[in-house]
Parts: C-alpha cells; structure tokens; sequence
C-alpha cells in the first residue's frame, strides 16, 4: 500500500474519532443536566429520585433499541407504543386466566412476534411503506385491545408479578437491570453477527445486499419482529409497574423511542447506528422530563424542549455529515 | 465545410478554427469539462447555425451527454466560452438556459405523470384569472397545440395513462413553446412507434422552417441522413469533425466514431477451452428474447451492444434477479432452474453488475463490509463473525487488488470510480465462482486501473474460470473476447460470426445500419 492517501487516511481517523466523540458528547449532555440539576433542586439527587428516573427512562430506552434496529434498514415503526399497550392487556388477560408468569410472558413475547411478522409481510410482500403498515397497527392494536378489555382496565392481581418494578439488585432498579439484560445481547447482535451486518447492507443499498446474496426480506422481517418483541417485552414491564392492562398506556411513546434513537446518531435515512446512542438519548429524555417535573416547570414545556432538542442535535449531526 | 471538420484519423485538439459567419446562433470555443482529473469533455470549438438540423452521434461516453448538459445549464463547464448570437453566455442553472431560449427533450421524461397533458404542458406558466387556474382555458389551447403540430393526443387526460412513446412528444411539445430557439433532443425515437416517430419529424422540419435549431442525438443512422444538415461525430471527450450529410456517408461517420488505435492496455492470452460452463437455449426475459450461447472454462464471451440493448437484462436474468419466461438454462450440462440470486451464487456464478452505485456497493459503509457481504455465513464461527478472519479476508482482497484506501473501515463512497469498481470485483474473488459476469467493469474507471482489471481476467481464465464481458466499449470487447455476440434490441444479432469482422462491421451491426 504504497501510495495511500493521506488526506482519506485522516478522513478515516477522523471519523472514527467522530462517533467516540459523539458518544462522549452525549454522554457529557446527560452529566451535564444531572449537575445543573442537583444544583437546581434538592430533591434530584435523592435515591428515591434517581431510581424513579432509571425506571422511567428503562422502558424507553429498550424501545429506542428496538427501533434502532428498524431504523438501520431506512424503515420505521410507529406501532411500538401500541405495542406496549396491547402487551399490558395481553399479559393481564392471562394472569387473570391463571396462567403461569413465565408462561404469560413467553406468549406476550410470542403475540410481539406475531405483530413483527405482520409488519414484515405487510413491507416485502405487500409492498406497503414501513410508515403506513406500522401506523396502521398503531391504532388498530389500540382499537383491538380496547375491544378485548370492553374498554376497561384489568387489574393484575399476582403480587410476585407486580412487585418486580420496585425491586432493587446491587441497589440498581430491575428495570434497569432489564436493559442491560437486553442491550448487551443487542450489542453482540448488531456488531458482531452476520444479521447486524445485514441490517446495515440492506440500509445502505437492499439492491447491492440482494445481488450479493443477502435474504432481503428475511432481514426486514427480522428487524420489525425484534423490534415488536422488544415492545411486548417492555409491555410486560409496563404491567408490573402499573399493575394493570390498558390497551391506551404509553401513548406516544413510539415519538419518544423514535426521538431517543436520533438523538443517539441513528440516521433515519438508515445504515448509521448504534446501541448505546439510543440509550443516552433515552436518558436525556427522561432526565428533562424528570427535571422539569422537579423545577414545576409547566408540562407542556417538556415537550417542546424534546422538539427542540431533537432539531438541534441532528441538526450538529448534518452539519458534520456535510463538513465531512 | 468549414474549417471544423477534422480528418477522422486524428483527433481534434482544442485549437480548430470556430465557425463564423453563416448566421451562427450558438458557438462554443474550446469549451471543456473535466471531473477531478478526467477530462469528460476535452476542449471543443462548434457553431451551430440559425434553422439547421444539427445531429451529433458518437458511441456510449463518448461525450455527447456532456455537451448536451453544459448547454442546458445542468452542470457548469470547467473552461472556454459560449456565444449566445455572438454574446458570452455563463449559462450557470437550466433557468438560464431557458431564458436564452435554449431547450432540451431528454431521454428519461422529466415531466408529471399524475398531471394531465395541459398542465404539464403549461406547468410554470399557467393561465390564471383571479387567481384561479383556468383548467377548461388550457386545456383548449393545449390541444389546440397538439393539434397544430401534428399530435394525435388527448390534451386532458393524465399524463401517466399515455405511453412513453407518447409523453415523449408532449415533452417536446413543452420544449418548442415558449420562444424557443435552440432544441435538443437526445435520442428522442428511442421509445417511439414508426408513425410516431414520423409526427416527431415533420415537427422538427416544421421548427427548422421557423428558424429554430435542432440538435438532434441519435445511435440511429438512417434517423441522422433522414433529417439532418450537419453531423458532427464525438469519441472519447473529443470532437472527432463535423460534416455536411450530402459529403458523407455511415461508413464514413462509423469510422469516425471508432478509436483505431488499439491501447497498449489490453492484456490477452489464449488459454484452451475447457467444459461448458453455462449454456442458454432460446432464453427470453424481461427486455431480452430467444438468446442462445454458451460459456466454456477459460474463455471470454462478449457482449457487444448499446446501452438499452437487452445485455444487462440477460446478465441479470442468468444470475436469478429477474426470472426468465422462457427457454432453458444449463449449469455444467445440467438443466437447470435459477430462480432468485442466492441459487446463482451457490452454483458458482458472480455479477459484477452494470451500476456501481445503485446495484455494486453499499456506499456509505465500510470497504471491508463491502467485500465480505457475500461470505458472512462463512465468517462466522457458532454465532459470531471472526473478526479476525474478517478483517484478513478483507486486507487480502485490498492488497491483491491493490485497492488504494489507508484502511478497510473506510467507507466505500470515499474511493474512486477505479477502486470502487475493484470492491465490487474483490467481493466475488473473496467468494470466488466459476463463471464471472462483468456487466461494463471499466465505465468511469481510469486506464492504468483498466489495464489491471484486464490482467485480472486473465488471471481468473487460468484458475479455470470462464467470463461473460458485457461493454458499450467496442475495443474493449472485441480486443478481450475470444467469442462476440452483439445485442441489438434485444436479441442476439449476427451470432459467433464477428472473428476477423471489422470494427466498423461490428458497430453496424449493433446500431443496424
């Protein structure tokens, strides 16, 4: 390699700096809010707060993990908080039936499968846009669960079930233990099997991928099948820290898994993601929420902050893009 | 004749004398365009007179394209002058080049399909009263339009419902509006019937005959004599000459259009046959019908033929993108069934296909990922890929390849159109295959890159493979295959029978003169 480039040399060093420093950007942005807010208020840096915190931000964060994998293969799914919702009727339906926790999990888990695979034929073999099969799920499972409930909320009465959300381990909440449950064989999966990388080929160019021999369609429906298991799974969370099924629970929380996944570097125009970007901007999020709600700042703030942040931290992220 | 035409056999430099006099509208003085260091358009200096049929012919990237882009304001040259009625004319954006009055009919059109044929007509310049569309008003006038030209076409119908015959002469109807005095119509007969084809040229007679020039570009021969005043020939960014039609003929033009002198670059040694590797009986498909050939271990098949041709259609029904409708296809003296490309590959066949950015890479990622897409199954060990193994295969091809990166996390849209070509080849040599389908593996690839991928063959013909060579590059082909078939079409015209035929006879051939 005698005459390699200098200039692409450094290009490639650059870049690879790049998205480490993006990481620690972010990484910095969320220590940043926590300390402007243990100045700001008494009650932030309580252990009762930071759990509190850790748990809201969990289910996002899985859900942002989730999507991210859809979102490499230029798709979206705006289903995933319905998702969420419907698991909760599901999973209560079955403990009100009796069936057996581990058993009512796996089949909440099987029902996310289903809805993926769904979502999957729907984009390869009935060539629907992502954006309109999902958001056609996204309010007709709505409509199905209400329908199945008769528009009511099941209570969940297994103690042992409901009791799990507060539960601590090494004095970090289980839900958050949860998402390193989930994120670590995530991150194995994206980065070093063959499926991650065909996530990204198929991003990138699903023409190129097709005529290299990669299943297409296998992949698509892959990424919309773990991202639907990823929001039952997080449904099933939801029902033990609630302790009830409503098919109407986590409403909009699709926008926010979508919001946490940008945030975190993922490009919509696919190809371009990670794991631990989504679950740093899912952090953010829940930081801002959790501090606004400290500071008795008016909710309605809150969402107007996320929109503005999700404009300009993409908006660095296009500006590096083209300087590139 | 003036004095830019140039004798055929030596190349127009950039210092033939302009044109002037004889009513010039247009002329161009030494007007280049280069990309980085490739020079796209080399100099050239061209007057197009007031009210004459101007055809420009040349093969496949031999600069037409370019010309036709510069002029229209697509792309900004990268030296000399443009005269617009004697002025210099930047023409910086195609509004500009509108306002002067300059026009162009594309191949591709480049009109709204779910409008009807009035409003694309008058699109941008619509008829308003009180602002409000007056549809009923246009539609009137744009049939009356039509109509006056010779059109048989419904004016109020939605532009997609029409064939791509027909929306062609809408587009040119929209062209030859608006005070324009200078059309250009690139290989505009390409989707039309006869009798369409025939509305278009009484059109065309009838601009001229208001003082209009045509340019008008065209593969087509008979299509150039029929109408034209003037030809000049373009080959390889050059400006071969210009002549008048009365003082030429095709063979002349032919010539003209064919680079004689045989580069150094072509790297050709004979190796004996072996087995018959693929064999297609009478296979028909999506753009191409009833093609019969075989490949053999150690040989090269080519492909000669225009792009549209029906080539890259029959390399991608063989290699299971596109099924076939018809005939049979043997692998090895087996019949077989190709159905998707996954089958292709595992019987040992490789496409290195005609587009590098849409069909070739995955741009926006990494060199190394590019190169083992095709064999991750094999990479991986119990769930995981090796990273090791990954990172070897991909530093092995890069070095055999000599593909110029400092890394193979570099991304491939950071590379040449030369070592972008080399991923899509290094990809299949990390697979490896039996019969490899290089579907126009030089386009855009610079000579010294050219001359390795030659080399290249010849390296895969003595490990026993055989070559299917696709090219819209006449040399290329006809200097490197030991077996030449030319596409016209698509079919297969004048099979097997091209050894020791002329250029000349092969090109004719392939544009049906």
């Amino acid at each position: 390699m005698a005459s390699v480039d200098v200039a692409t040399a450094k290009a490639v060093k650059a870049r690879r700096n790049y998205s480490f420093l993006f990481a620690l950007t972010l990484l910095g942005l969320l220590v940043l809010l926590w300390a402007v807010l243990a100045f700001a208020t008494p009650n932030f840096l309580t252990d009762k707060n930071i759990s509190n915190l850790m748990r809201q931000g969990s289910m996002i964060a899985i859900l942002a993990v989730g999507q991210t994998f859809v979102i490499i293969t230029a798709g979206i799914d705006l289903s995933v908080g319905a998702v969420v919702g419907f698991s909760t009727v599901v999973i209560a339906l079955l403990l009100q039936a009796g069936v057996p926790v581990w058993a009512a999990i796996l089949i909440t888990l099987l029902v996310g499968l289903g809805i993926g695979l769904f979502h999957g034929f729907g984009i390869t073999r009935m060539g629907l846009p992502p954006f309109i099969i999902t958001l056609a799920s996204l309010t007709s499972l709505r409509g199905i669960g209400l329908l199945m409930t008769n528009g009511s909320t099941i209570s969940i009465q297994n103690d042992a079930f409901t009791e799990f959300a507060t539960l601590d381990f090494l004095g970090i909440p289980s839900l958050f233990w949860m998402v390193i449950l989930v994120a670590v064989p995530a991150y194995v999966f994206l980065n070093h099997t063959r499926w991650g990388r065909y996530l990204f080929a198929v991003g990138s160019n699903p023409e190129s991928a097709r005529l290299s021999g990669v299943r297409v369609n296998r992949v698509i429906y892959l990424a919309y099948a773990l991202s639907s298991i990823f929001a039952a799974f997080v449904g099933v969370l939801l029902a033990t820290r609630i302790g009830i099924g409503n098919a109407t629970q986590a409403e909009g929380w699709e926008l926010q898994a979508i919001a946490s996944t940008v945030i975190g570097g993922t490009s919509l125009f696919g190809a371009v993601g990670s794991i631990h970007g989504p679950l740093i901007g899912a952090f953010i999020l829940a930081t801002i929420n959790n501090g606004a709600n400290l500071l008795n700042v008016n909710s309605f703030w809150q969402r107007i902050i996320t929109g503005g942040l999700i404009i300009v931290i993409v908006y660095f992220d296009q500006l590096r893009r083209r300087g590139r | 004749m003036s004095a830019s035409g140039v004798a055929a056999a030596a190349p127009a430099s950039g210092t033939a004398a302009p044109v002037t006099g004889d009513d010039t509208i247009l002329e161009l003085r030494n007007l280049e365009k280069s990309y980085g260091s490739v020079l796209a358009l080399k100099p050239s200096s061209l007057a197009f007179r007031r009210g004459e049929i101007h055809a420009i012919v040349g093969e496949n990237g031999a600069g037409k394209s370019t010309l036709i882009k510069l002029l229209t304001g697509v792309i900004p040259r990268s030296g000399g002058d443009v005269l617009w009625n004697g002025q210099s004319v930047g023409l910086a954006n195609p509004q500009e080049a509108i306002d002067h009055g300059i026009n162009a009919v594309h191949q591709e059109v480049v009109l709204c399909r779910h409008l009807s044929v009035a409003a694309n007509i008058f699109l941008g310049d619509e008829t308003v009263k009180f602002g409000l569309l007056q549809k009923r008003e246009m539609t009137r006038a744009a049939q009356k339009i039509l109509d006056d030209m010779g059109f048989q076409l419904p004016a109020g119908v939605e532009l997609g419902s029409l064939t791509i015959g027909q929306q062609q002469l809408v587009a040119t109807a929209r062209a030859s509006l608006r005070g324009t005095q200078f059309l250009i119509f690139d290989e505009p007969t390409a989707y039309l019937t006869r009798q369409e084809a025939a509305q278009l040229f009484a059109l065309i007679r009838r601009l001229k005959g208001e003082g209009v020039t045509i340019i008008y570009i065209s593969h087509r021969m008979e299509e150039v004599f029929e109408l034209a005043d003037r030809v000049s020939v373009f080959r390889d960014g050059t400006l071969v000459g210009t002549r008048n039609i009365a003082e030429t003929n095709d063979n002349e033009l032919v010539a003209m259009m064919i680079n004689r002198s045989i580069d150094q670059i072509y790297h050709k040694e004979h190796i004996p046959f072996g087995d018959v590797l693929l064999e297609t009986r009478h296979l028909s498909g999506k753009g191409f019908e009833d093609v019969s050939l075989t490949i053999r271990r150690g040989e090269i098949v080519g492909l000669y033929g225009l792009i549209g041709a029906g080539r890259s259609e029959f390399a991608l029904s063989v290699f299971g993108r596109n099924p076939k409708t018809s005939g049979e296809m043997l692998w090895k003296g087996q019949p077989i069934a190709i159905s998707n490309e996954r089958t292709a590959i595992g019987l040992g066949i490789a496409l290195a296909p005609e587009s590098r950015r849409d069909q070739g890479l995955n741009l926006n990622l990494p060199i190394g990922l590019n190169l083992n897409l095709p064999i991750y199954d094999r990479l991986t060990r119990g769930l995981v890929i090796s990273g090791r193994e990954e990172a070897r295969r991909a530093d092995q091809q890069i070095r055999d390849l000599s593909i110029k990166t400092p890394s193979r996390k570099s991304l491939a849209s950071s590379m040449s159109g030369g070592n972008q070509q080399k991923i899509v080849i290094g990809k299949w040599l990390n697979h490896g295959a039996d019969l490899f389908i290089f579907d126009e593996p030089t386009v855009g690839v610079d000579v010294g890159t050219k001359a390795e991928i030659y080399r290249l063959f010849a390296k895969l013909l003595k490990d026993g493979a055989g070559i299917l060579l696709i090219s819209s590059y006449l040399p290329e082909v006809y200097e490197l295959a030991d077996t030449l078939h030319v596409f016209r079409a698509g079919h297969l015209v004048g099979s097997n029978g091209f050894r020791g035929a002329s250029h000349e006879e092969v090109l004719a051939e392939a544009i049906g003169v």
